[in-house]
C-alpha cells in the first residue's frame, strides 16, 4: 500500500489525515509518502496556510456608526 | 454584580429573558463584532452584514425566553446568524460568478503534482508576498466565487474556528460532510493563492 500511495490520493485523504479521522494504515501511507516527496510537503504547506491568509484578509470589524446604528434599531424595538 | 467576575453568556442570557437590559447589552458588546465578522465573511457585503446584524439581534432578544440553555449560548448565536446571513444571500440576485474549478491541484498521469515544490511552496507565501488590501479585496471576492455549500463550511470551521461537530450541528449534516467541503474549498482557495502570486496551481 505505501509504495502505491500517489500524490493525489495523498490529497484526496489530507482532511481527513489532518483531523486525526484516519485509519492507521492510511495514514502510515501518507506518513511514508511524505517522507520522500518534497512536492506534497510544499502542497501541506500552502494547503494548511489557507485558512490562516484567509481569516487575516477577511477579519473585518463594525464600525464605531455600525455600533451605534445597532444599538438605536435595537432600542427602537424594546 | 461584582465587576471582577465575568459572567457566562448563558446566565446573562438567563437575566436578559427576565428584563435586565443591561445584561443583554453585555451580550451585544460582548459578541456583536464576531456576529458582525461572520456575516461579513458569508454575505460578502458591508451592507449586508450591517443588515444581519440588527436581525440576529433582535432575533436573540425575542427569543431569550426559548433559549434555555440546551445549547451553548455561542451556537445558538452561530445559528441565529447563519439563518440570517443565508436568508439575505437568497434574497439578492447576484451576478453569476466563475468557477474556482480551475485553480484544483493537478497531476500527471502517474497520480504525482504536476508542479515542482517551489511552485507548490508559494501559496503559503502569499501572505508576505502580496499587498495586504489587494489580499483582501481578492480574499473577499474568491470567497464569493466558490460554491454556496462550500463557503458554510469553510467560513465556519476555518475561519470562526469552530469545531467540526459544532459546524456538522449548525448546518445538519455529518461531520465527513463538513471535512469534504472545507477540503473542497481549501483545495480551490489554496490554488487561488498560488495563482495570486503567479505560481502554477
Amino acid at each position: 500500500m505505501t509504495a502505491d500511495l500517489t500524490c493525489r490520493r495523498g490529497v484526496e485523504r489530507l482532511m481527513d489525515y489532518l483531523e486525526g479521522v484516519l485509519g492507521a494504515a492510511e495514514r502510515a501511507a501518507i506518513d511514508a509518502h511524505m517522507a520522500g516527496c518534497p512536492r506534497c510537503v510544499a502542497f501541506v504547506e500552502g494547503y494548511v496556510a489557507t485558512p490562516r491568509i484567509w481569516r487575516a484578509a477577511t477579519a473585518a470589524a463594525p464600525s464605531t456608526e455600525t455600533a451605534a446604528a445597532l444599538r438605536r434599531f435595537l432600542a427602537a424595538r424594546r | 454584580m461584582s465587576p471582577a467576575v465575568e459572567l457566562a453568556d448563558e446566565v446573562l442570557a438567563v437575566r436578559a429573558a427576565t428584563g435586565d437590559t443591561t445584561a443583554f447589552e453585555t451580550l451585544v458588546s460582548r459578541h456583536e463584532g464576531r456576529v458582525y465578522r461572520l456575516a461579513c465573511r458569508l454575505t460578502g457585503s458591508d451592507t449586508d452584514a450591517q443588515d444581519v446584524l440588527q436581525e440576529t439581534f433582535l432575533a436573540v432578544y425575542r427569543g431569550l425566553a426559548s433559549f434555555r440553555g440546551a445549547s451553548r449560548f455561542s451556537t445558538w448565536l452561530y445559528r441565529i446568524t447563519t439563518n440570517a446571513a443565508l436568508g439575505h444571500r437568497r434574497a439578492r440576485r447576484r451576478r453569476p460568478t466563475e468557477s474556482l474549478e480551475e485553480f484544483l491541484p493537478r497531476f500527471d498521469e502517474d497520480g504525482q503534482h504536476t508542479p515542482e515544490a517551489s511552485e507548490l511552496r508559494a501559496a503559503s507565501q502569499a501572505d508576505a508576498l502580496l499587498d495586504g488590501k489587494l489580499l483582501a479585496e481578492e480574499a473577499r471576492s474568491a470567497l464569493e466565487r466558490l460554491p454556496d455549500l462550500y463557503r458554510e463550511a469553510f467560513v465556519l470551521r476555518d475561519l470562526e474556528e469552530l469545531e467540526t461537530s459544532e459546524v456538522a450541528d449548525l448546518l445538519g449534516v455529518d461531520a465527513a460532510t463538513v471535512r469534504q467541503r472545507v477540503h473542497r474549498a481549501r483545495l480551490m482557495l489554496r490554488g487561488y493563492l498560488s495563482h495570486l502570486v503567479g505560481a502554477k496551481t
